[in-house]
């Protein structure tokens, strides 16, 4: 790993000379380690770019390129010195000061579902293949790993995902808690946040049963449970009554549901974050940060998509004699220019930027090269994650990439890392062991990237 | 007593030697005091932890730096620390200036922090090593051959907390050395903390083992920590076989009295939904209670083991394991595959038997079903995990990439067994995938093809792994040409340990939710047994039995420590592992769903499936249909109270944990729509002319296989009479409001512990 030159020199400032191998970094993860992570973020909007955004025409645009490889869109400068990216995001642009970018994500799965699975649970998988499965012996989702070493205790579910369930041909791992055990799966659902009467039927009480009828089931059943003592001396009888009394609080009280009301956002605001799926499931996420949420998940899309302009992730190859920039420009980047700057602004507004870490990533990027379609295809070597809030410096670039955005050329960062910056800002421990059904010890991160710290 | 003795002698001859060099290193002749890389720098890099999975043991290493995992190649290690990154990680001139030693002691920042004191006899080995010129793995150095360690177990009695553990190492040029300050401890669980010099202190009363690691060889030791109880008086029911004089044996020695035997409502509940995976009817339950029949438990059991539902019920307990699934097996292999199973086991086939026809069948997997375990099981590493985790619990998973770090197994242990199934290939249909883009969708019948041809090869020696059985012998030329029929005599002999104590364990675990070994399929020389009496008695017992099923079950099920209550006595709420009192476990999925109907009498449903079968019964994990349209409510309930997916051919997939989203789904979706429907046994109850306490004396029996008490019966008729005086218009347009109150309380039943949960 190289270090850029600014640190080593600040380093020595700090540390002194004649420390050898001392950088800053390491200083401030011996700060760490002198007790437990403080953490920096309080929640995590882990909004996830499913097909695999093109680096080239986002956030890590080459000008200088051949023709065959730059963007035909221009770069535009934005409100971070220094910093530019693509001209058909005008309105990020202007919010390019809370965000860092990462130009060197880098691996090596061609998959969507390998990528995919590397992408959401930080950690590479056996195989890159397109049927690696779902099972119980892969990783859990970053929300699961947080709900099993840091859950609520606000009453509010610590991981909540929607508002598809992601697949290429086959389910992609990760979207839930795996060996952790069904307790740590998210909550999730696949309601519409853009439906007129989107509500989730978990949270609703089934038709014709009144709070007070469950109530008198609930009352009697207690009864029952005392007369065999059962819950006095089995812990698991126990715990699955403390869900019944929770469940009772979510169904009976208004803080849960009142986080899932989409209607009670004045329309000007649901205008503001578009009326799509991706805006409206973005708005949601706001509010369930606002309630406490620690850890939401949105998935832009069910399907890794490409070859229409109006629904499907990120992938477009040009395939069927369909045209990535025809898609790209019609439907992705607008509603990404739409959201993501009105997420930001949202938060700011309501001071949760600074305790919420968005995170903006897909499971790679595309290749630098034009193909014979005017399209792209899959890249993991080298591809950009935009980071903003909770904790992470504003208007900064870790990482370069080469001169096409084909390799990193400086700090390459993998999912791992990744991972562990995750799960260090939000002050858990990355070096943190996990143990599968195997009862096989895993760590849950790689190496943290310190430079990122505000 | 005989080590300790002589452990001390030991020590002070210890002393000698290695104080030496620090004193006068120049002037002895340099193999005096020579340190010996793999015998003395190694020791101390595991004892310091920096090989350990979490630091430079890690598959990539940290910060840079990486060592095998818990130092299983010095010659890897002597590489990394002394040759790679041009040697900058030390200094043969000033051995105190070396990176390992800065950082080690935190003269330098390290990601890992302290890892040693400056003035410990571990940092001079290093220094003393470094000095003399860091010399690398010799062919010369001798080896260990045997690391003794004592107490070989123990039982630590308040007021006593602690135990002093000592460990002692033989090499092979004779020499002995006390290695207790050097080897590295590690506890199965939390009840107890070590300190780096082995003393073992309680921290909860309980079991706990203690792993002595120490180079390349480990040893477990049991401990104990149990009450005093000067008072303690033993009490016990009679013992009835030989499963409770092991069982009883222990629970003495710790100072525990089992619980008492439970009474016949639960016995019966127990036995039926253990045996059979359902609860009795109202009918069977009464009969059973009522009767005076001294010989009714042992009967019952006899009967329960004639029962076509025995059959169902344990066919899907392999059927999970077997991986039958509907997208790898199709719907047609999941049905031939699941109905052989179960035939076999209606028909009693002996376990070696049918183990046997399972690894070396081959052919249509639709016209031969067992093909299926190789349709299901696609690669020669696959099918070795699967094999030797089922049949001979073992996990060999962890052998695949770097040699089991607590257990004998190498890496090329797991090629050459891989081996032995690198000879076949399958031969697909030209059956259409429902969905082309999901290549996990294996349709059509599909052909297990033997060939000759193929082998495995070991991934770090590129040659060819020749099939060896797992810590038998290798194969004879011969015997290569018929692998997997040699395999299934060696494998399933009587004579095979693993083999007979795996299947007896898996049997065993059915009924207590916890092996006597455990995990299950993790037998191994540092996972011991927890009675190791018991274990031999099941094993013999399953061998005697010629591997029939069903007379293990009955000998389990008619042992006393099968038959005492869940409830703890005063000494031993604590106890988890030793079987003083019978564990509360939540129910299968299916035995659950299954219950919901038989009381409600209305059938769960489940697409694309014919009506009326019961969830225990289905074949396989999730219909064509369910996959093309979703699951409806029947699947859905499964799949969320842990119906497994049959992905990983392992017990631990099947879930019976409980979540918050299980009770949103008892609450709401699904079981209340059954427990409204007008065509259910609520409502037949509730139009019936049958009295108030009449009806709910009925429901009481059918859900929970007792009558109602007095408090319960009161509050019960309370809820009929409330709702007619009430007569609430809310309800809906419920006209009969002794229905609603019925209903209610078929809702409380359902959901009372004592119904979704075994006791």
């Amino acid at each position: 790993m190289t270090f850029s030159a600014i640190n080593r020199r600040a380093a020595i400032r700090v540390g002194g000379a004649g420390m050898l191998g001392m950088n800053m970094p390491k200083l401030l993860r011996a700060a760490d380690q002198s007790g437990s992570i403080k953490p920096r973020a309080k929640s995590v909007i882990f909004l996830f770019q499913w097909g695999g955004p093109s680096q080239l025409d986002t956030f890590d645009m080459k000008p200088n390129a051949p023709e065959k490889v730059r963007s035909p869109y221009r770069p535009i400068s934005t409100s971070a010195p220094g910093i530019q990216i693509c001209e058909l995001m005008p309105e990020m642009a202007k919010r390019m000061h809370h965000c860092s970018l990462i130009r060197t994500m880098t691996h090596t799965m061609n998959n969507h579902a390998s990528a995919g699975y590397y992408a959401l649970s930080g950690h590479k998988p056996p195989t890159d293949d397109q049927r690696l499965r779902d099972s119980l012996d892969l990783y859990p989702a970053y929300g699961s790993v947080v709900d099993h070493l840091a859950p609520n205790t606000n009453g509010m579910p610590t991981f909540v995902a929607y508002p598809h369930v992601i697949r290429d041909g086959s389910v992609v791992p990760a979207q839930h808690a795996s060996f952790l055990g069904k307790r740590h799966d998210p909550l999730r659902f696949l309601e519409d946040p853009n439906d007129q009467s989107f509500k989730l039927p978990e949270l609703s009480l089934p038709q014709g049963l009144s709070i007070d009828r469950l109530h008198r089931r609930r009352e009697m059943q207690k009864l029952i449970d005392q007369q065999t003592k059962i819950l006095e001396y089995s812990d698991r009888a126990n715990g699955f009554d403390d869900y019944y009394q929770r469940a009772m609080s979510m169904l009976t009280s208004d803080r849960v549901r009142k986080a899932f009301d989409l209607s009670s956002e004045p329309e000007q605001v649901r205008d503001r974050y578009g009326r799509t799926t991706y805006g409206q499931s973005c708005l949601l996420a706001r509010r369930l940060v606002e309630a406490g949420v620690k850890f939401t998940t949105v998935y832009f899309s069910a399907s890794i998509g490409g070859r229409r302009v109006n629904e499907g992730g990120w992938d477009t190859h040009g395939f069927d004699n369909t045209r990535m920039y025809e898609i790209v420009n019609n439907y992705q980047l607008p509603i990404t220019d739409q959201t993501l700057p009105t997420l930001l602004d949202d938060l700011e507004e309501r001071g949760l930027l600074d305790e919420t870490l968005v995170v903006w990533m897909g499971e790679f990027g595309r290749t630098p090269d034009i193909n014979k379609n005017i399209s792209r295809d899959h890249w993991p070597r080298c591809y950009t994650t935009l980071l903003a809030g909770g904790g992470v410096k504003g208007g900064y670039v870790y990482g370069t990439s080469d001169e096409h955005a084909r390799m990193p050329a400086e700090n390459p960062v993998k999912p791992e890392d990744l991972a562990a910056t995750i799960f260090h800002l939000l002050g858990i421990d990355p070096l943190t062991e996990i143990y599968d059904r195997d009862h096989r010890p895993l760590v849950i991160g790689g190496d943290t990237i310190y430079d990122l710290f505000a | 007593m005989r080590t300790s003795l002589y452990s001390t002698t030991l020590i002070a001859a210890w002393f000698l030697i290695s104080a030496l060099p620090s004193l006068q290193a120049t002037e002895l002749d340099s193999q005096e005091s020579h340190q010996e890389f793999t015998t003395d720098v190694m020791p101390v890099l595991s004892k310091a932890g920096c090989n350990l999975g979490t630091c430079h043991g890690n598959l990539n290493g940290k910060g840079g730096l990486k060592l095998s995992l818990r130092g299983q190649d010095p010659a890897f290690d002597y590489h990394a620390l002394v040759r790679a990154s041009r040697g900058r990680r030390i200094s043969v001139a000033s051995p105190e200036r070396s990176l390992i030693l800065m950082k080690a002691v935190g003269e330098v920042p390290h990601g890992g922090g302290l890892r040693l004191d400056r003035e410990s006899e571990h940092y001079e080995i290093l220094s003393d090593w470094l000095r003399e010129g860091a010399s690398g793995p010799s062919g010369t150095a001798a080896t260990l051959v045997h690391l003794e360690v004592s107490p070989i177990e123990a039982i630590v009695a308040d007021p006593q907390s602690q135990v002093q553990v000592r460990a002692v190492a033989t090499f092979s040029d004779g020499t002995i050395r006390d290695v207790t300050d050097t080897a590295c401890y590690e506890l199965s669980n939390l009840n107890a903390e070590v300190a780096p010099n082995g003393l073992v202190t309680r921290k909860k009363h309980g079991e706990t083992t203690l792993i002595v690691r120490y180079l390349q060889k480990q040893q477990p030791i049991p401990i104990a920590f149990i009450q005093s109880r000067p008072d303690f008086q033993w009490q016990a029911p009679a013992p009835a076989n030989e499963i409770d004089t092991h069982v009883f044996a222990k629970l003495q020695r710790l100072r525990l009295n089992p619980s008492a035997p439970c009474d016949d409502s639960v016995f019966v509940r127990r036995a039926y939904l253990d045996a059979i995976g359902k609860a009795p009817t109202s009918a069977e339950a009464k009969a059973f209670v009522t009767s005076e029949n001294p010989n009714k438990r042992t009967e019952l059991v006899d009967q329960l083991l004639q029962r076509p539902e025995f059959a169902d019920f344990w066919a899907l307990k392999y059927a999970d394991i077997l991986r039958t699934e509907e997208k790898v097996l199709d719907t047609k292999g999941v049905e031939v595959f699941h109905g052989w199973i179960r035939e076999n086991i209606a028909s009693a086939k002996p376990i070696d038997q049918f183990v046997r026809e399972l690894v070396t069948s081959s052919g249509s997997s639709f016209d031969n079903p067992p093909a299926n375990y190789y349709r299901a099981n696609r690669d020669p590493s696959t099918r070795g995990e699967t094999t030797a985790r089922l049949f001979l619990g073992t996990r060999l998973q962890c052998a695949k990439c770097h040699n089991h770090p607590f257990d004998r197994w190498t890496q090329e242990d797991y090629y050459q067994w891989a081996s032995l199934f690198s000879q076949m290939k399958y031969e697909g249909s030209d059956a259409k995938r429902q969905d082309d883009l999901d290549k996990n969708e294996i349709p059509g019948d599909e052909t297990v093809l033997i060939t000759k041809n193929d082998e495995v090869k070991n991934p770090n020696t590129s040659q060819i792994a020749p099939p060896k059985f797992l810590g038998g012998s290798q194969l004879s030329e011969d015997q290569q040409q018929s692998r997997l029929t040699e395999l299934a005599g060696w494998m399933t002999s009587p004579q095979n340990d693993l083999f007979v104590k795996s299947q007896a364990n898996f049997i065993w675990y059915q009924f207590f939710g916890l092996g006597v070994v455990d995990p299950i399929d993790d037998f191994r020389l540092t996972n011991p047994a927890s009675n190791p009496p018991l274990m031999q008695t099941l094993a013999k017992e399953l061998v005697k039995s010629e591997f029939d099923l069903r007379s293990l079950v009955a000998f389990i099920m008619k042992s006393q420590t099968y038959q005492l209550a869940s409830e703890p006595n005063e000494t031993n709420a604590f106890d988890h592992t030793s079987y003083s009192h019978a564990s509360v476990r939540r129910l299968p999925a299916e035995v659950i769903l299954d219950m919901q109907s038989d009381v409600l009498g209305v059938p769960a449903e489940f697409l694309g499936q014919e009506k009326g079968i019961r969830a225990v019964q289905l074949p396989g994990v999730l219909s064509k249909q369910a996959r093309r349209k979703g699951p409806n409510d029947g699947d859905r309930f499964l799949k969320t109270f842990g119906k497994p997916d049959r992905i990983l051919a392992c017990d631990c997939e099947r879930s019976n944990e409980t979540t918050l989203k299980q009770v949103l789904m008892l609450i709401g979706e699904g079981l209340n729509e059954r427990i409204v429907s007008p065509s259910n046994r609520v409502t037949e109850l509730a139009t019936s002319d049958r009295s108030d306490n009449d009806v709910v004396e009925e429901l009481y029996w059918s859900a929970l296989s007792r009558p109602p008490t007095e408090t319960e019966m009161a509050a019960a008729t309370a809820m009929i009479a409330g709702h007619n005086e009430q007569a609430s218009p809310d309800e809906n347009g419920t006209s009969n409001n002794r229905l609603v109150a019925l209903q209610d309380l078929a809702w409380a039943l359902l959901n009372a512990k004592e119904f979704l949960f075994r006791r």
